[in-house]
């Protein structure tokens, strides 16, 4: 089920929303499981079921590595658990990417699977690794209630696209929460800009992207008005759904951690991953990086280090080639950054730091955006003038003039302009009674309106469902 | 002053979440939606299969937005929100000037247009030697204000430059001159069949009949309101059309006659008005295949009419300078069926006339 879909906010959540607040405490969790295992059912009935045994796994080895501690083979559950979660999920999510691979090297002929991606596999696996790791590690408690664990697993906000939340994050919650009007509220809003995000904005970017595949009279202008509104669409894709789950766990007691913190502002690409899916970028650090060394060892070692972590981060992202170069294109700049590009950054003005960080950025989503290697040279082909085009036609004019007020939009969206600017009125006492005013009236419009954009059934897929 | 706006925000949400619930499965459910002429989807049955295959979940969705409350309203603050707030051109590839709505038909299909000129001239081999033919091009409205208003339109003189290099033994009439935007209804992509006498002039002028349909003293008949084809896609709420048909004498006994189901009927089925689609008023709309005849006519000569929906009102008009007109409609019967069906045998005229949006798509021709 999508968040954002009529039958999700008019009928599934606010039915949620009424029986879960009048239930006794000790059923939450149990009403909580049930929502969310329909909520998956919902979009993917069949994988419900490699769902529910994924958790049980992880609930299984939980115990196992528990009950290990301090024994001769108090790694095996441990492994045996990286290597059950990591098989289901290269089983499903690689197989046909290696059979084509494998194919293409030894001019083979071995049929692909054609196995559907099971929703949120790439999620799940993460935050059942994260906890068997964590467990093992002695940072968690284990978890003996089942239940309770599959909640955590399958929790509706954050099951299907993120953020990677993790055990330990909710660990107390999942036995203990305070539910408050303040924290429901908050939940809301944060749900309704969440959606705003996805629906306004990164929707109607989307459009523009399908708009120009379709259109013949291409300019090197359109090429790059489509890289910065895919760029703009992806993040408010993303960190809308980031929103809106960070929203929904609130409503429902659970404090999830921020997920985004205005990537775009970054100075640096190192800056940016700190910025940008911070789950991701720090599950792959705790759980991958550090334990390879991180950057206590040699250069040598280290740009192994960044680079297999890059690899890594670009193949979670889709059994394609074109996320592997995403990935290691990353590592490359975090490497030359540190050893060259840094120095140089620091002494010249921020603007300039700005503008080299959003240029690799732009190239880096072209790269994630291409439709294999060839849709992605030929994409950064036309960027650059060699395909024989002109810089600019009255078509590309007629899509600059109609989406330029929501690029404009999203531009300033993905900034912490806008925050300020309401920090600085909360301010003074008028300011904050004027926002206390403004504010509900905002979102109950933005809800309308969102409404109105879903009932009109325009463009809306979830990019990040596919990873 | 916190807390309140908090409560005021929970109260509001839920309020609107489940008032949007608690309407829709209360008011009854709507089987057709006329703003956009299409059936509404209707609640999935319920089955193991369907269920398990995720089709039950896919129809739900469907419906729940096919029966929303306030569901034409939701879309018109959508169009709004698209033109005003965010000062889209476009809602859908519709835009709106001067409570006109006007459909971006944009870019030019020119295999589409090569096609189509295939097509004709394969009939014209096939069935049409030795005859007299013609063929005319109705314009859409983006070509009278794409330009003005800065939109996007097909190139329309490379549509006419390839008809008329490949089109062979036909005669082009040009109707981009006789026609304006007022000949045309706001809210929908046909012509207007009080506006277009002149065309009708200009088509029987070319085709060297002397018949004037503008000398003819027409009754004027009046539907209200006429919502059109546009009036529900571009979500926003504008003025209706007058829908207006002429009636004369020779109309009267005039018989219509469809192939399809081998009925008769009247040029004008006026309870057609409230159906789907409005514009079906004129020759019953959409038909394969049909035959006009006038038995007030002076004249033994045919006219064969291969046309779109545009052929059903400008054809009475035309009626009252042939015994008989012969529609083709070739979205729906074959090429290879049309030697069972018409004697080409008599002395006719032959017009092919089709709306620039036909040919852009003209694969829909069989």
């Amino acid at each position: 089920m999508l968040f954002s879909s009529i039958v999700f906010l008019y009928y599934f959540l606010p039915i949620l929303m009424i029986v879960y607040f009048l239930s006794p405490k000790r059923f939450k969790n149990m009403i909580l499981l049930l929502a969310s295992l329909f909520f998956y059912f919902y979009g993917e009935p069949k994988y419900v079921i490699l769902m529910v045994l994924s958790s049980f796994s992880g609930y299984c080895h939980g115990l196992w590595i528990d009950k290990a501690k301090g024994s001769r083979f108090s790694k095996l559950p441990l492994i045996s658990s990286i290597v059950i979660t990591i098989g289901l999920l290269m089983f499903f999510k690689y197989t046909d990417f290696f059979i084509k691979n494998v194919n293409w090297i030894f001019k083979l002929d071995l049929s692909p699977l054609n196995l559907v991606l099971p929703i949120g596999i790439s999620f799940y696996s993460f935050q059942i690794l994260s906890y068997t790791i964590d467990v093992y590690r002695g940072d968690a408690k284990v978890q003996r209630n089942f239940f309770d664990f599959t909640t955590y697993v399958t929790l509706f906000p954050q099951l299907i696209a993120g953020p990677i939340v993790r055990y330990t994050t909710v660990e107390e919650e999942m036995s203990h929460r305070n539910h408050s009007i303040g924290d429901m509220a908050y939940g809301i809003n944060r749900f309704i800009i969440g959606l705003s995000k996805k629906i306004i904005l990164a929707n109607s970017l989307g459009e523009l992207g399908n708009i120009f595949t379709k259109i013949n009279e291409k300019t090197i202008l359109f090429y790059w008005i489509v890289a910065l509104s895919f760029m703009l669409q992806i993040y408010f894709d993303f960190s809308g759904y980031s929103d809106m789950a960070i929203g929904l766990g609130r409503m429902f007691g659970f404090h999830f951690l921020e997920n985004f913190d205005y990537p775009f502002l970054s100075k640096s690409i190192t800056e940016f991953w700190r910025r940008w899916h911070i789950s991701l970028g720090t599950w792959f650090r705790d759980y991958v990086y550090i334990p390879m060394g991180g950057n206590r060892v040699s250069k040598g070692k280290w740009i192994r280090n960044v680079l297999v972590v890059w690899f890594l981060t670009g193949f979670w992202h889709g059994a394609e080639w074109n996320f592997i170069y995403w990935g290691l294109y990353f590592a490359i700049l975090l490497v030359m950054e540190k050893y060259f590009i840094k120095g140089i950054l620091e002494r010249l003005p921020v603007f300039i730091s700005h503008i080299y960080t959003i240029f690799f950025l732009l190239i880096s989503f072209v790269l994630f955006n291409g439709d294999g290697l060839k849709g992605t040279m030929e994409n950064l082909k036309g960027m650059f003038g060699f395909l024989n085009i002109p810089f600019n036609n009255h078509v590309t004019m007629y899509y600059l003039k109609s989406y330029g007020i929501l690029i404009i939009i999203a531009m300033i969206g993905s900034t912490s302009l806008v925050k300020g600017f309401i920090e600085k009125i909360v301010g003074n006492k008028k300011g904050e009674r004027l926002i206390s005013i403004l504010e509900p009236i905002f979102h109950i419009i933005m809800l309308l309106l969102n409404t109105a954009y879903l009932v009109d059934g325009s463009f809306n897929p979830f990019l990040y469902f596919r990873f | 002053m916190k807390n309140m706006k908090n409560i005021i925000i929970i109260l509001c949400f839920m309020m609107i979440t489940l008032g949007g619930m608690l309407s829709s499965i209360i008011l009854p459910d709507e089987s057709l939606s006329f703003s956009e002429r299409r059936r509404l989807e209707e609640f999935p049955k319920i089955t193991m299969a369907s269920i398990v295959k995720g089709e039950f979940f896919n129809q739900l969705e469907a419906y729940s937005l096919d029966h929303f409350v306030f569901r034409d309203d939701f879309r018109s603050i959508k169009a709004y929100g698209v033109f005003h707030l965010f000062r889209q051109k476009d809602n859908h590839g519709f835009y709106l000037v001067d409570n006109t709505i006007i459909k971006m038909e944009y870019p030019l299909n020119e295999d589409s247009i090569h096609h189509a000129a295939k097509k004709l001239n394969e009939i014209g081999k096939r069935y049409l030697q030795g005859k007299k033919v013609y063929y005319g091009i109705i314009p859409d409205k983006n070509y009278f204000l794409a330009d003005k208003y800065e939109r996007l339109s097909m190139d329309y003189e490379r549509m006419i430059e390839i008809m008329r290099q490949r089109v062979e033994n036909m005669n082009y009439i040009n109707l981009f001159e006789t026609l304006t935007l007022d000949d045309y209804y706001k809210t929908d992509i046909h012509w207007r069949q009080e506006a277009i006498l002149d065309t009708a002039d200009r088509l029987l002028e070319a085709m060297g009949n002397s018949y004037q349909v503008s000398d003819i003293p027409y009754e004027r008949n009046e539907l209200y309101p006429f919502l059109g084809s546009y009036y529900g896609q571009v979500g926003l709420k504008v003025k209706p059309d007058t829908l207006i048909y002429l009636t004369a004498p020779y109309m009267k006994d005039a018989l219509v006659f469809d192939y399809e189901t081998m009925t008769k009927s009247k040029i004008y089925e006026t309870e057609k008005f409230a159906g789907m689609d409005s514009y079906d008023v004129y020759l019953s709309g959409a038909k394969a295949l049909i035959t006009v005849t006038n038995p007030e006519s002076n004249t033994d000569k045919e006219l064969i009419l291969f046309r779109d929906s545009f052929g059903s009102s400008i054809a009475p008009l035309l009626l009252g300078a042939y015994s008989k007109i012969t529609l083709v409609d070739l979205r729906y019967i074959s090429t290879d069926l049309l030697g069972e069906y018409i004697d080409f045998s008599k002395d006719q005229d032959v017009l092919f006339l089709y709306n620039t949006h036909i040919l852009n798509q003209s694969y829909m021709l069989k």
